[in-house]
């Protein structure tokens, strides 16, 4: 490896107020190899990619291109010194066509060059046929389908020739076959000798593509080395299986024959022109616990805030006997379908009690006491905190309360979304004990997304695997341990 | 002496400030609108009270009333016929929806003080005092009405703490301001809260409007002019905060009250303006601003 | 260069600007001093569609600079009597200045805290013009000893020839490359900062240049008029007609707000039988368009290749 190292990040920290972003990171990366950086959200890495790029300002650490210290750079000077970046969203401007918004990426940083070069125009058609633009360059991006956007972003990030690409989630909403062409546009890159650093949830679907991984959690460098090693490598295992796979045999067969409580048919969600999710069919029996499996970006918040009825969508969900699309999304919550959402939306300058308060608002007053009261059993650190405002508890303890806030509503069926991302084994424990009691005690039935398998297999009675927007994988815990286990990362 | 009757004074006016203000920022803090027709809305309730208190042979009290249901049909009108069309419209890209309320209510704002000159010309109306008569506090001479008007908005300022802090509906609009989408999660609508804070909007620009008439005179040129200084205040003390609001209306209130006694009356308007600059400068979420 | 020698639409531009020119022979005096002042509008108006379509900001006072340039140079010539063209210049100055000094919170600000801080700037004009009446006449206005020109033909063609030129130089920039770049800077400035533009300096530059345009306009105005005060260039009311008139004609289209600012005017005038109505009936079909045709008549007609 003789390659000249293009940029050096080392000891990089970021701190947004109490919380620590980036914890002492360190990389190098060379001219011609493609780095992929990888970790679930809230690991850091889309953060690490911000600040090389001066998106947003460094708290400690440097960061060198070619030797130059470009740490407390602002991005437009990082830029003309030679990064690209690709962003996950596509940003066109929208009243311009593809080929003036390339165009755009060619134009020096002036306020009196009023016309630009003559060799910007052929320069720019140049790159356009590159990516494989050509025939659409005189078209507006909202004409365009998804994968063309994605082109033009790649186009505009390499229209200056910079020595080094920063990608980031480059497949996320792509087809199988449109992944295979722009990976052969990022290898493009790398032979052409430039340095790329691609960010993304799933190492499967880099693998094939980069020379290296440096895999994060929390902020934290956890591994490094090649695609192969760094899946095998023990820590990344527990952080994206959560551990050993060990399952068993639940009320899996009982569960089956009942009749299904809600029924997902053919769900599919366009977030503007990527598609978030793509003919999904579930089922979920009355009483039945169910885990849809999945890593981040996979689709799961999708699917339940379809569910909920918080994002438009095609197809059909029948809950309790209703279609759901004939109410709203409150009035689906008051039906009896209740989301606890991966981002547990709390009221963090009010009370826990007023928390729970609010989430008891349907029942008559005599039931909300006594779904408090239980509610406070199954979590008792809530009783503790009773008054604090919901902003300053843990994480752990916010999830509890978002939880319990859900299940003041006295639910039918109960979405659990992420509930343990960034939460500690030991809340982990608690958590997964407060579920099983939750089932002993009561008929709820439970749909819980998961990225964390060693968390989700052992209270399912079923489980889905959610990939690329798809259900590609329905069976019993067993089952999956046995098949899935090993290939799931 | 001066300084006793610039306290009195002073508080009077802040009070009826702090009133306007609160239902503005409400509006703003749960419903994230801007309405520049504010004014508009407090002209409204005080020429319509004033007409039925006079020309309409209702007396003060039932005259005041009717202006306060006037103020909240205004706001429902202005809801409904201005900001939910620009809400709902899909033509206008999601980004600018903010602007163009700000613009449609700055016209709908400029519609309703000319169509009030027009039917009632720009002759400033005043309603007759709630109750006649002065009284002397400390020796400064001053009119019951005055202390009236101060003790009905601190009423109206309690009852809407209360609501707020007390009442299962309050706690919901304090939800809705802090995270709609958790109470959407909760099972609750949000547009029926919209309606509920408009409500309240309504009857707190109502109340303003019409005590504003009893204490200093309105009219329709003076909408442009009360949603100035409603939105001065609000920016001083924070987009979004009601105690902020409060705070703002009083320091602001003084100010001018201070400036009209020591300095000019006709350079009433100046400290506040500047303390206004200074706080867009320096601090421009404002003193208890939070978004 | 070439693309605009071949498109249609410049030669209509040419056969409007000339009909334009040749209207004395036809029209009445009354009907010409409209346009005069519909044509300073619309200067007015192109202003602040470069700076809000283009540069993304939006300015609920443009009176501001615009009264800072007319004031300018109404004082400076009630004062000391230079040339008109030095009293234009002045004004001018001075309203680049107050653009800088609008420019510096909408850099720290956003969205609707930006558009509070424009209207309070006016607020502060107005409110500084009445306490200073001894030099601005206050609320009841001032006079300026100088005119353009006492024909009203010859104002007229002033004005006219000042609308063009302005309208070339400003559609000219929207569709150069520093166009292209400052709505980049407008439209996303993460992006266009990570594509090597510095957002900062192309948004401070909006401000100046769209204040010098407004200045320079305003204190032609003033110098057309023969008088100054706040109701003719500082009033709120008249700050929103900039806005309408440009967002009614097309956001983000330059030439659209010149059109719109005339369309308003003439309607105004057109409606004046019925008395302080005409000014409800323009709001009221103002707020129409708003929520009916947001994107305003040339808006809709140019946006149509953007729609799929």
């Amino acid at each position: 490896m003789n390659a000249p190292v293009r940029l050096k990040v080392e000891n990089l920290v970021k701190r947004y107020g109490g919380l620590i972003a980036v914890k002492n990171v360190s990389l190098e990366l060379r001219a011609g190899e493609i780095v992929g950086l990888i970790g679930p959200n809230g690991s850091g890495k889309s953060t690490v990619m911000k600040l090389v790029m001066g998106v947003e300002p460094v708290t400690a650490g440097t960061i060198t291109l070619d030797g130059t210290d470009i740490t407390r750079w602002p991005s437009h000077r990082v830029a003309r010194a030679g990064v690209g970046i690709v962003f996950q969203h596509s940003r066109p401007l929208h009243r311009q066509t593809v080929l003036e918004n390339i165009k755009l990426a060619l134009l020096p940083d002036s306020l009196i060059r009023l016309f630009a070069d003559r060799d910007v125009d052929t320069r720019a058609r140049a790159i356009a046929d590159r990516v494989g633009l050509s025939a659409v360059i005189n078209r507006h991006p909202s004409t365009l389908p998804f994968a063309d956007l994605r082109r033009m972003e790649m186009a505009k990030a390499i229209a200056r020739n910079p020595q080094v690409v920063l990608v980031d989630e480059p497949f996320a909403g792509l087809t199988l076959s449109e992944v295979a062409t722009f990976s052969d546009l990022i290898r493009g890159f790398r032979d052409e000798g430039r340095a790329v650093l691609l960010v993304d949830h799933n190492v499967k679907s880099v693998a094939a593509l980069v020379d290296r991984v440096f895999a994060m959690y929390l902020g934290e460098r956890i591994a490094e080395g090649t695609a192969e090693e760094v899946m095998r490598d023990p820590t990344v295992r527990r952080v994206y299986l959560g551990g050993e796979i060990t399952a068993s045999h639940k009320r899996g067969e009982a569960a089956t024959r009942k009749p299904p409580l809600l029924t997902v048919e053919d769900v599919s969600v366009l977030y503007g022109k990527a598609q978030a999710l793509d003919k999904v069919s579930i089922h979920v029996g009355a009483g039945e616990f169910v885990s849809i499996v999945g890593l981040n970006g996979a689709g799961k918040t999708t699917l339940f805030n379809a569910m909920s009825g918080l994002v438009p969508y095609s197809g059909k969900i029948a809950f309790d006997g209703r279609d759901l699309k004939q109410l709203t999304a409150g009035g689906i919550a008051r039906f009896g379908l209740v989301q606890c959402p991966e981002s547990r939306e709390l009221f963090g300058d009010m009370s826990v009690e007023e928390n729970l308060d609010l989430g008891g608002q349907h029942l008559t007053a005599a039931r909300r006491r006594e779904q408090h009261d239980w509610l406070l059993e199954l979590f008792p650190i809530l009783r503790e905190r009773r008054t604090q405002a919901a902003r300053t508890l843990s994480g752990g303890e916010q999830q509890m309360l978002a939880i319990a806030r859900a299940l003041m509503m006295d639910p039918k069926l109960l979405i659990l979304d992420e509930p343990t991302l960034g939460l500690a084994p030991v809340i982990l424990e608690q958590l997964g004990r407060a579920l099983e009691r939750l089932r002993e005690k009561s008929p709820i039935t439970v749909v819980l997304g998961e990225q964390n398998v060693t968390f989700a297999l052992p209270h399912a009675d079923r489980v889905y695997v959610l990939e690329h927007a798809r259900i590609v994988w329905e069976g019993d815990p067993v089952r999956f341990a046995k098949e899935m286990g090993t290939g799931y990362l | 002496m001066v300084g006793l009757q610039i306290l009195i004074d002073g508080f009077a006016i802040s009070s009826l400030y702090a009133l306007g203000a609160m239902g503005f920022t409400l509006i703003f803090g749960v419903s994230g609108v801007l309405n520049l027709s504010h004014g508009g809305i407090m002209a409204i309730a005080a020429v319509i009270g004033w007409l039925a208190a006079g020309d309409l042979g209702l007396g003060t009290y039932l005259g005041t009333l009717v202006g306060v249901v006037a103020g909240l049909v205004a706001a429902y009108v202005t809801y409904f016929m201005v900001i939910l069309p620009i809400q709902r419209s899909r033509a206008i890209p999601r980004d600018e929806t903010e602007i163009f309320i700000l613009t449609g209510t700055l016209l709908w704002g400029i519609m309703i003080q000319v169509g009030l000159a027009w039917l009632f010309t720009d002759n400033p109306v005043t309603m007759r005092p709630l109750i006649d008569g002065v009284t002397y506090i400390a020796g400064v001479r001053t009119p019951k009405n005055e202390i009236m008007i101060a003790v009905i908005c601190w009423v109206v300022i309690g009852l809407l703490w209360l609501l707020v802090n007390r009442t299962p509906a309050g706690k919901r609009l304090l939800a809705a301001s802090i995270n709609p989408r958790g109470l959407t999660l909760l099972g609750f609508d949000l547009s029926r809260i919209y309606l509920f804070v408009w409500a309240i909007y309504g009857v707190l620009a109502g109340v303003a409007g019409v005590l504003l008439a009893s204490f200093l005179g309105v009219s329709s040129a003076s909408a442009g002019q009360l949603t100035a200084s409603a939105f001065s205040i609000v920016v001083l003390g924070g987009l979004g905060s009601v105690s902020g609001s409060l705070i703002a209306a009083y320091v602001v209130g003084y100010l001018e009250t201070i400036t009209a006694y020591l300095i000019a009356p006709t350079l009433r308007p100046i400290p506040a303006l500047l303390l206004l600059v200074l706080v867009v400068y320096v601090r421009p979420q404002g003193i208890l601003g939070r978004r | 260069m070439k693309t605009l020698l071949r498109s249609p639409a410049l030669y209509i531009a040419i056969a409007v600007v000339i009909v334009a020119a040749l209207l004395p022979l036809w029209v009445s005096a009354y009907l010409l001093g409209i346009l005069t002042v519909a044509y300073y509008f619309g200067v007015f108006s192109m202003a602040w569609d470069l700076l809000f379509g283009f540069a993304g900001e939006v300015n609920f006072g443009p009176t501001f600079l615009i009264g800072l340039g007319a004031y300018t140079a109404a004082i400076l010539d009630n004062e000391f009597g230079p040339p008109i063209v030095v009293c234009i210049m002045a004004g001018a100055a001075v309203a680049v200045l107050g653009g800088l000094a609008l420019a510096v919170p909408a850099l720290r600000l956003s969205g609707p805290y930006f558009g509070l801080v424009t209207l309070v700037a006016v607020l502060l004009l107005q409110n500084a013009i009445v306490i200073f009446a001894h030099w601005t006449g206050g609320e009841i206005g001032m006079t300026v000893p100088d005119v353009l020109s006492i024909d009203t033909n010859e104002n007229y063609w002033y004005a006219l020839a000042f609308l063009v030129v302005c309208a070339i130089l400003l559609f000219g920039l929207s569709r150069s490359a520093v166009g292209l770049i400052l709505q980049a800077s407008g439209q996303d400035r993460i992006e266009a900062q990570a594509l090597g533009f510095n957002v900062t300096k192309h948004k401070i530059a909006a401000f100046c240049i769209s204040a010098l345009f407004s200045g320079v306009a305003g204190a032609m105005l003033i110098f057309y008029m023969g008088t100054a005060s706040v109701d003719t260039v500082i009033d709120i009311s008249i700050g929103v007609q900039v806005i309408i008139a440009a967002v009614l004609g097309g956001r983000r289209t330059i030439l659209g707000a010149a059109l719109g600012s005339i369309f308003l005017i003439l309607a105004t005038e057109f409606l004046r039988p019925l008395g302080q109505l005409n000014t409800f009936v323009v709001s009221a079909v103002a707020l129409a368009v708003i929520l009916f045709f947001p994107d305003g008549l040339l808006g809709y007609v140019l946006r149509a290749g953007e729609r799929e």
